[in-house]
């Protein structure tokens, strides 16, 4: 009797602990594919641009970066962030 | 030329001078990493970089035989343990030292427009202010042979060979237990 209930609090405090840490783990799985509007990140895209051979795809991040940056002067974060993005899909061809 | 003329040459070098000594010492140049040098900065520098490889690798002898299996296996374990982190590999993700990087370390399965012989300076000899180290020092020349025949495969591979190849290949401390056991001339550069 005393074991069953041993193993039932031990059982609830394993869920307990499991779903507590579930919020951290999802938001440090999500943050390798957070696009954010900012100085740094426009930075790196540029230092990114710079190590690519030319053609297309540095013509098109180049062109997502300005965008991005003009739409950043504006206050225009959800424009910049989608600018950012793109420019991120275009260094990585 | 007149003398005249020579003084004002003269003066202004001077004035050129004195300004770049005093923006140094003012700490102007931003040398952070996280902030890319300006198109000219970044132009002088690749080029300074390009001209002094392609000068020092033009006597390199490269050996005939890169496309050897048992070469390029050796050379994946070793671009594995030391070149995959930067340079990455088929497959891989970017690394957090690969975002951080200035200059970016160049992702060596896209290619490369460097020969084999400027490929071998670079790894033996590595690259100031760029973080690539001068594997010359702890690794014989026959081991960076075998990377350098290995990088020249890269960009054909897919994640699944080369998982498969690095999987099969041999470790990397039985190379380097093999390299300190064999009798290599460790500062030959034309094997």
């Amino acid at each position: 009797m005393r074991h069953l209930r041993l193993r039932e609090t031990s059982t609830r405090l394993l869920l307990v602990a499991s779903f507590a840490g579930l919020p951290l783990t999802l938001a440090l799985g999500h943050e390798g594919h957070r696009v954010e509007c900012n100085e740094t990140a426009i930075n790196a895209l540029k230092a990114d641009i710079q190590a690519m051979g030319e053609g297309g795809a540095r013509t098109t991040a180049s062109k997502e970066v300005d965008a991005a940056q003009q739409t950043m002067a504006k206050n225009d974060i959800e424009g910049c962030k989608s600018h950012i993005h793109s420019a991120m899909e275009a260094t990585e061809k | 030329m007149p003398r005249t003329r020579w003084g004002l040459v003269i003066g202004s070098l001077v004035v050129l001078v004195c300004v770049a000594v005093a923006a140094i010492y003012a700490g102007l140049y931003n040398i952070a990493a996280d902030v890319p040098h300006t198109q000219p900065v970044y132009w002088l520098f690749e080029t300074i970089r390009q001209r002094s490889v392609a000068t020092r690798a033009r006597d390199i002898v490269v050996p005939h035989d890169l496309d050897d299996a048992n070469r390029i296996s050796k050379g994946a374990s070793e671009y594995r343990e030391m070149c995959s982190g930067c340079h990455l590999a088929p497959g891989m993700k970017r690394t957090e030292i690969s975002q951080g990087l200035y200059p970016r370390a160049p992702e060596l399965r896209r290619g490369t427009d460097l020969s084999p012989a400027e490929q071998f300076w670079i790894v033996k000899h590595g690259v100031k202010m760029t973080g690539m180290p001068a594997w010359g020092i702890t690794h014989d020349d026959e081991l960076l042979w075998d990377v350098v025949a290995f990088v020249r495969k890269l960009p054909e591979m897919t994640p699944e060979q080369y998982e498969t190849l690095v999987k099969n290949a041999p470790k990397h401390e039985e190379l380097m237990h093999e390299e300190m056991g064999g009798d290599h001339d460790h500062n030959a550069e034309h094997p």
